[in-house]
């Protein structure tokens, strides 16, 4: 990373930390929403934009994360118990519904997920002796940490922002790996990976796991932030929300889900003094958005930097020349 | 003189269009085999029947005297076979070192080790001898989609041999490359060869390259081999001339 990276990852970092002390009760709620679904854009990051495997599923991956918790913590299930539970059912689940892309791709691939989602959703509404239906379940606590009660918007921010980090530190860690190489080659050549010895099959349903279950352990997080869920709130809409997110943020970067959650929980919360032209006013800036940078913003940022770069060097050449000279 | 691959009686049927037919042969240790023929005589669907890119409609593939009809190229790959593909197959994104990286780490431990093990999967060294031996240090972080044509063909035959392959495929290595470049080709995959003592299947239709490069030549006609030989008796054969130029 170069110098300045580290310097806006660092500003990010301090920015996020000292936030909560300067916002309102609404505003660290925002901040926790963004931290909580920045961990589901991570994972669709990790199978979209790494390993190229379109997805439309990761909203009913968070649905399901979440019912999980607020399922199971009731029952005098510890916290941290459930939420692995969510982690490890989202990737048993997510290692299936891998298996079709080994057979289609793209938008086939796309519609695939889709169904899914609706499956989910339909299982989620329908089987109300489970899920309570329309209904929706309440009042899923928020955990208590070696005697560290997290109720208080702050504290449950802090453990959102704990959680965020420790996660984006693993998925770093792998995405430096040769696993991190390998689900760049299934997403740029599969039949050349093949044939190099990647066991493309492993890969594709290890890319669609984890992906997956990083939407579980948001969704497991989402529970007890809302301390409300209904089946609405998973339905296609949030699919499509976090396939917006890595899109805005830049797909295939590692730091595109961070900004793309950022403007995606964030911008229509500023829009909101427009009053009935928000949604207009953010489905206009989308659209503006990704006629003008198609890799994202962070794809604008480095085509900035870069012709910085290049004007700089273009800069230095004719002085270089006359030193040369003399 | 051991045989590293025999095809025996190889079929391979599109419908009713045969493009692969009866054809047998055998790949001797050290050995650089030419495979060349006029355009649509199944050079291609041969490589891809042999590494298991299409299966086969009949016949049988062995490598070391395994059976491997119908195995998956990854499976091939890392019993030590390798390949270059016709058309550029490099991994755009990828720097040069990473795409060289990539094409050996697969050999490296298992995959769980490869997850919790050092970021170039213990390759680093291996990947910048690669890059100097085909002359692209001054490239080795630039990605791969950024550089020319012919040293892209240059990187994709060095990722050919990465895992240090007992057994190369190269897809017409020479396609669509400049005269130098050519003959740098040439020059590495013969330098290689001579300090490797690998053994190489080459198709391609510079007949130069394949005349300087290959011990032997066989010549495929509509499915079926017509021809081989020393590269010398093949060029003056009737037979291939005609399968060539046409009546």
């Amino acid at each position: 990373m170069t110098r300045l990276g580290t310097l806006a990852v660092v500003t990010a970092t301090s920015a996020a930390i000292a936030a909560p002390f300067f916002l309102k009760p609404y505003g660290i709620f925002l901040i926790s929403t963004w931290a909580v679904l920045t961990i589901a854009a991570i994972g669709l990051n990790l199978t979209l934009g790494y390993a190229g495997q379109i997805s439309l599923a990761q909203g009913a991956f968070v649905g399901i994360g979440a019912y999980t918790v607020a399922l199971l913590t009731p029952l005098g299930v510890p916290f941290f118990v459930a939420f692995i539970a969510a982690g490890l059912l989202c990737f048993a689940i997510g290692w299936g519904l891998g298996y079709p892309a080994l057979r289609v791709q793209h938008h086939y691939l796309a519609f695939v997920t889709l169904a899914f989602t609706t499956l989910v959703f339909l299982v989620l509404r329908n089987e109300q002796w489970l899920t309570n239906g329309i209904y929706g379940i309440t009042g899923t606590p928020r955990p208590t940490i070696l005697g560290w009660k997290t109720n208080g918007g702050q504290d449950f921010y802090f453990l959102c922002l704990s959680i965020l980090t420790i996660l984006s530190f693993a998925t770093w860690w792998m995405l430096r790996s040769p696993w991190g190489r390998a689900f760049v080659a299934l997403r740029e050549n599969p039949i050349r990976a093949l044939s190099l010895g990647l066991d493309t099959r492993r890969y594709t349903l290890m890319a669609f796991a984890i992906g997956s279950s990083l939407g579980g352990l948001s969704g497991a997080l989402y529970a007890p932030l809302v301390q409300f869920i209904e089946p609405n709130s998973f339905a296609l809409g949030l699919s499509f929300n976090l396939l917006l997110m890595v899109i805005v943020g830049g797909s295939g970067n590692f730091f595109g889900p961070f900004v793309g959650a950022l403007v995606a929980v964030l911008l229509p919360e500023w829009l909101r003094i427009t009053q009935g032209y928000y949604l207009i006013l953010y489905a206009a800036a989308i659209m503006v958005m990704m006629a003008f940078c198609p890799a994202g913003l962070l794809g604008l940022v480095e085509r900035a930097a870069k012709a910085l770069n290049d004007r700089r060097a273009n800069a230095t050449i004719p002085v270089r020349a006359e030193g040369a000279g003399t | 003189m051991t045989a590293v691959l025999e095809v025996a009686n190889l079929r391979k049927a599109f419908g009713g269009v045969i493009a692969v037919d009866g054809v047998s042969f055998d790949v001797h240790a050290g050995e650089i085999l030419g495979i060349i023929g006029p355009n649509g005589s199944g050079k291609s669907t041969l490589f891809n029947c042999v590494l298991g890119q299409l299966q086969p409609s009949a016949g049988e593939v062995r490598i070391d005297g395994q059976v491997t009809t119908g195995a998956r190229p990854c499976d091939l790959n890392r019993l030590g076979v390798s390949r270059t593909f016709q058309l550029l197959q490099v991994f755009p994104q990828l720097s040069v070192r990473d795409n060289l990286i990539l094409a050996g780490q697969e050999h490296q431990g298992s995959m769980a080790s490869r997850l919790f093990g050092r970021a170039d999967a213990g390759l680093g060294e291996a990947a910048a001898q690669m890059i100097e031996f085909f002359r692209l240090s001054h490239l080795a972080e630039e990605q791969a989609g950024l550089l020319s044509y012919g040293q892209q063909k240059l990187l994709d035959a060095a990722m050919a041999f990465m895992a240090g392959p007992r057994l190369v495929l190269l897809d017409e290595p020479a396609g669509g490359i400049n005269l130098t470049m050519l003959g740098h080709l040439r020059e590495r995959l013969q330098a290689y060869h001579t300090e490797r003592k690998a053994t190489f299947v080459v198709i391609e239709h510079q007949m130069e390259f394949v005349m300087a490069l290959c011990t032997r030549v066989l010549v495929l006609a509509e499915g079926r081999l017509i021809a081989e030989g020393a590269p010398y008796d093949i060029r003056r054969n009737p037979i291939v001339i005609e399968a060539y130029l046409g009546h």
